[in-house]
């Protein structure tokens, strides 16, 4: 096959034969180059693109601006007439090659197009030809390295300043493929910091949706700063995502840290090769340092990290009442028992979520510590959850029953299972308070096969139940607690406002991801759960008829406050709407279908801030003025489907495409027509040519937008 | 007690570290024992108390036969040898592939070229090549009278196949070892060796 292949390529170009003005080729024993140009011809005062194309042997690769571990850069030296300059050339991104011995190489294979601008003079006379000769180098192996070079000239003849030089229709789509390959602007700040032998590099901004990802791999353009060959690890959170990389000497006099990012997405058309050129500034250590992190040590910290949790806001007073009702019942071998109960409780709980975020992660989801915040109804509930504590503690209602410690009964009227179910309270009372403490050991579990993740989330456990463990076993460390005594339900009540505060941490959370809606839902249904408590402490106390009542009152309320989240989850979408931007209208199918009945065309932008395609989309094609230019005069409405989180209208809208994943690009004609779809890599002339379809909307309709 | 914890967080990091690519310069250069082209056992540690110089070669190379039809490489080696500085030149291509060679021929390149190194040795395993993470031909490193390395990079400043840039290029060997003949430290002790990959036998 190989043969046949090469027999091809072979044939392609007969040596050094100038087929016209506008290429002229140069066969070697491993490459056939050809120099092109873009348009037939020059304008004075325009830039002419010429590229210098290598249709390389099959196996063989060149090299790149940075080669790697060995090999060198194709290089082109210019004759050119008076007044004409060329520019760099324009690298295409760069693929990796590795070799045995720990080898790597940042080259191409198959063909390498290298762009270069050359800068025609205004005082070029118009009616010459003009010869812009090149002498190209190039170093090209497979096992062994053969410097070739290969020289070039192109006539050309000058036209009229100002007129347009037409574009040789041959070379079109070369230079489509070749400016397609160039590094775009990157959509992410980036920064880099150094730690012993690991370079990490930090891309801040929208979290990619790790499952779609094939590859992420750095070139960096200067040689010397990282091992050409090391693995690159990628890690993926809320904020953005991390490469740690091998540092070699060089990586200590960084001052930035230049490269491209070549970054291979899944779509449902194939996968998808998108290159950033990427100027990194030094910043802080960045979280990857997880990575380098050892087992034995993440345990250790998730331990210390656990214990840390006792003293927080949300922790403390559950915790601290609960000491004090084993101190006032003075310890023993029965307290040792319900210390390990409690300890269970803790542990089991720590479990539970161990086991959903390795169950989460199996599935490809990306997901970190703190992953349930994100979900507003979880953050309504820990808000409500924390108030009916601070509720207690202020004395407007007693429970019985399991969860009797939180009420500060004493400890010997409960059985086990009373201690058991506060360990479980109380680690789901410290989760929103974990997050910022532990989200190195945590992501450091996350990458780790599930056995090792799951042992640091059980120390996590371990060291938030330790102290009270330890007061149960110690006797000596009881004595050291405070005599019990009136003061006790004062401090109850003083520990009710870190409650309260934490509700309102979490309300204001939640005001941030659902709107003032959800916040107002969350404040009516405090309201209602602190009315409700109040009716169902008065019905105990109350006589049979009056407690019926005051039940049903309780009943009523509290209903009410879970209808309130049921409807604080379904307002939540509200905000993905209003934050879509002002060009683009908010994704509504029932609006669609109401514009296109008035005779309006729509195009829909399905799009997502983890869909490293659909920001590249956005900020070449759909941006553009000329895009917009064209949407306002044909009159079409711009809808933006943001798909960031999973919203099930959307969802419903791709299905009906035929679709399961974004970019999807829609334009739906007016009327019932079926809507056509654009490929998922666009170019502003892909877009220009679909709008051009649609007859211009009168000046008169379109002032009236 | 946050700071402790970021304190343990940097510790990691070092820790996790500790696999490096090649020996770090000022740490002792790894040991290895072989049989030069002539047959004449050749030990790393028996040259303690003498500069050594280790060059990776591969005669078919275009970025050696820069160097040594320049004749390049030979006045860098007279260099070191008017310094009494051992000059072991290293040939880890596998066999069948590009730049491999049996002592007979090693030795007629030597002729040939009018090479001067005190011992070629021969890598067909590779073992010497990977032990150094030597990368491409030529690749140097500089080993000092302690058997710590003291440099390792290329042979000089300009990465290209021209012998006409040997010229201008700064010879990183022949500076060091001027530097350290004069009782001074290296000044570019790590520098990027260029040339081609070395043929290194698949796996191991």
């Amino acid at each position: 096959m190989r043969v046949v292949v090469a027999a091809a390529w072979l044939a392609a170009a007969p040596a050094h034969a100038q087929d016209s003005a506008a290429s002229d080729t140069v066969k070697t024993e491993n490459v056939a180059a050809r120099l092109l140009s873009e348009r037939i011809a020059l304008v004075p005062g325009e830039t002419a693109w010429l590229a210098l194309h290598l249709a390389i042997r099959p196996g063989w690769h060149t090299y790149w601006l940075n080669p790697g571990d060995a090999g060198e850069k194709t290089e082109i030296a210019w004759t050119l007439p008076p007044g004409f300059s060329a520019g760099a050339i324009q690298w295409p991104a760069p693929q990796r090659l590795l070799e045995p011995g720990n080898i790597a190489i940042y080259g191409y294979t198959g063909t390498a197009i290298h762009l270069v601008a050359v800068r025609v003079p205004a005082d070029a006379k118009p009616g010459e030809r003009v010869t812009l000769a090149a002498e190209a180098r190039w170093l090209v192996c497979e096992k062994i390295c053969l410097p070739e070079d290969g020289k070039f000239r192109l006539t050309l003849g000058v036209q009229a300043p100002g007129s347009v030089a037409p574009v040789e229709g041959r070379w079109a789509d070369i230079f489509d493929a070749a400016r397609a390959a160039l590094p775009k602007a990157s959509p992410w700040p980036a920064t880099f910091a150094l730690a012993g032998k690991t370079l990490t590099l930090r891309f801040d901004g929208a979290a990619l949706d790790a499952a779609r990802i094939e590859t992420i791999e750095f070139f960096p353009t200067e040689p010397g700063a990282i091992t050409p060959a090391a693995r690159q690890a990628v890690r993926h959170d809320a904020k953005g995502f991390t490469l740690a990389l091998e540092a070699a000497g060089k990586a200590g006099a960084l001052k930035t840290f230049e490269g491209v990012l070549v970054i291979k997405e899944r779509l449902d058309s194939g996968t998808v090769t998108q290159a950033f050129a990427i100027a990194a500034a030094p910043g802080a250590a960045a979280p990857a340092a997880a990575s380098s992190l050892s087992l034995g040590l993440a345990l250790l910290m998730a331990l210390a990290g656990g214990i840390i949790l006792n003293l927080m806001p949300c922790v403390f007073p559950v915790l601290s009442m609960k000491a004090l009702s084993f101190a006032a019942h003075g310890g023993g071998r029965r307290m040792g028992r319900h210390g390990l109960a409690y300890t269970a409780g803790v542990l089991a709980l720590f479990a539970a979520i161990g086991a959903v975020l390795i169950a989460f992660k199996g599935m490809g989801a990306e997901i970190g510590w703190g992953f349930q915040l994100q979900e507003p109804v979880f953050v309504m509930l820990m808000a409500y959850l924390m108030f009916v504590i601070g509720l207690n503690f202020s004395g407007l209602f007693e429970l019985g029953g399991a969860f009797a410690g939180v009420g500060g009964k004493l400890a010997g009227r409960q059985g086990l299972s009373g201690a058991f179910f506060t360990g479980a309270l109380a680690a789901v009372v410290a989760t929103p308070c974990t997050a910022p403490f532990m989200a190195a050991a945590i992501g450091y579990a996350l990458a780790q096969p599930a056995p090792a993740a799951m042992a640091v989330v059980l120390a996590l456990g371990l060291g938030m139940a330790l102290p009270f463990l330890a007061l149960s076993y110690s006797p000596a460390l009881l004595r050291r607690l405070p005599k019990p005594g009136p003061w006790m339900e004062r401090f109850r009540q003083f520990l009710a406002f870190p409650m309260y505060a934490t509700a309102a941490w979490l309300a204001w959370v939640l005001s941030l991801q659902a709107g003032d809606g959800a916040l107002l839902a969350t404040l009516a249904g405090a309201i209602l759960i602190a009315f409700g408590l109040w009716a169902w402490s008065a019905a105990r106390n109350a006589a049979r008829r009056g407690r019926r009542i005051a039940a049903a009152f309780a009943i009523l309320a509290l209903a009410g406050a879970g209808a309130l989240v049921a409807w604080a989850e379904r307002g939540a979408p509200a905000r993905d709407a209003a934050a879509a931007g002002e060009r683009w209208a908010a994704f509504d199918p029932a609006k669609l279908e109401a514009l296109r009945r008035e005779g309006r065309p729509v195009f829909v932008n399905f799009t997502a801030a983890w869909c490293v395609t659909c920001i590249v989309n956005e900020k070449i094609v759909l941006q553009s003025d000329a895009v917009w230019a064209a949407i306002r005069k044909k009159g079409i409405v711009a809808m933006k489907a943001d798909w960031t989180r999973r919203d099930p209208a959307i969802t419903r809208a791709l299905a009906e495409l035929g679709r399961s994943g974004v970019p999807v690009y829609a334009v739906y004609p007016p009327g019932a027509g079926a809507p056509a779809l654009l490929p998922q890599i666009l170019t502003e002339s892909i877009v220009l040519t679909e709008f051009a379809a649609f007859p211009d909307r009168p000046a008169a309709q379109r002032a009236g937008q | 007690m946050l700071k402790l914890l970021t304190a343990m967080l940097a510790a990691g990091a070092f820790a996790g570290s500790a696999l490096a690519a090649g020996p770090d310069l000022g740490k002792p250069a790894p040991d290895f024992a072989a049989v030069d082209t002539n047959g004449k056992p050749v030990r790393l540690a028996d040259f303690k108390g003498k500069l050594v110089v280790l060059e990776w070669s591969n005669h078919q190379c275009p970025y050696v036969r820069k160097h040594y039809g320049a004749g390049n490489m030979q006045k860098t080696q007279g260099v070191a040898q008017a310094m009494g500085v051992t000059w072991i030149t290293i040939i880890s291509s596998a066999p069948g592939e590009q730049g491999h060679v049996g002592a007979a021929e090693a030795n007629k390149l030597t002729a040939e070229r009018n090479a001067k190194p005190s011992h070629v040795v021969l890598d067909p395993q590779g073992k010497i090549g990977r032990l150094y993470a030597a990368r491409v031909t030529p690749h140097m490193f500089i080993i000092g009278a302690d058997g710590k390395l003291l440099y390792k990079g290329g042979i000089d400043s300009i990465r290209s196949s021209r012998q006409s840039d040997i010229a201008q290029a700064k010879n990183y060997v022949t500076a060091a070892l001027g530097e350290l003949r004069a009782g001074k430290q290296v000044a570019d002790a790590d520098t990027i060796a260029y040339g081609c990959t070395i043929h290194y036998r698949d796996g191991s």
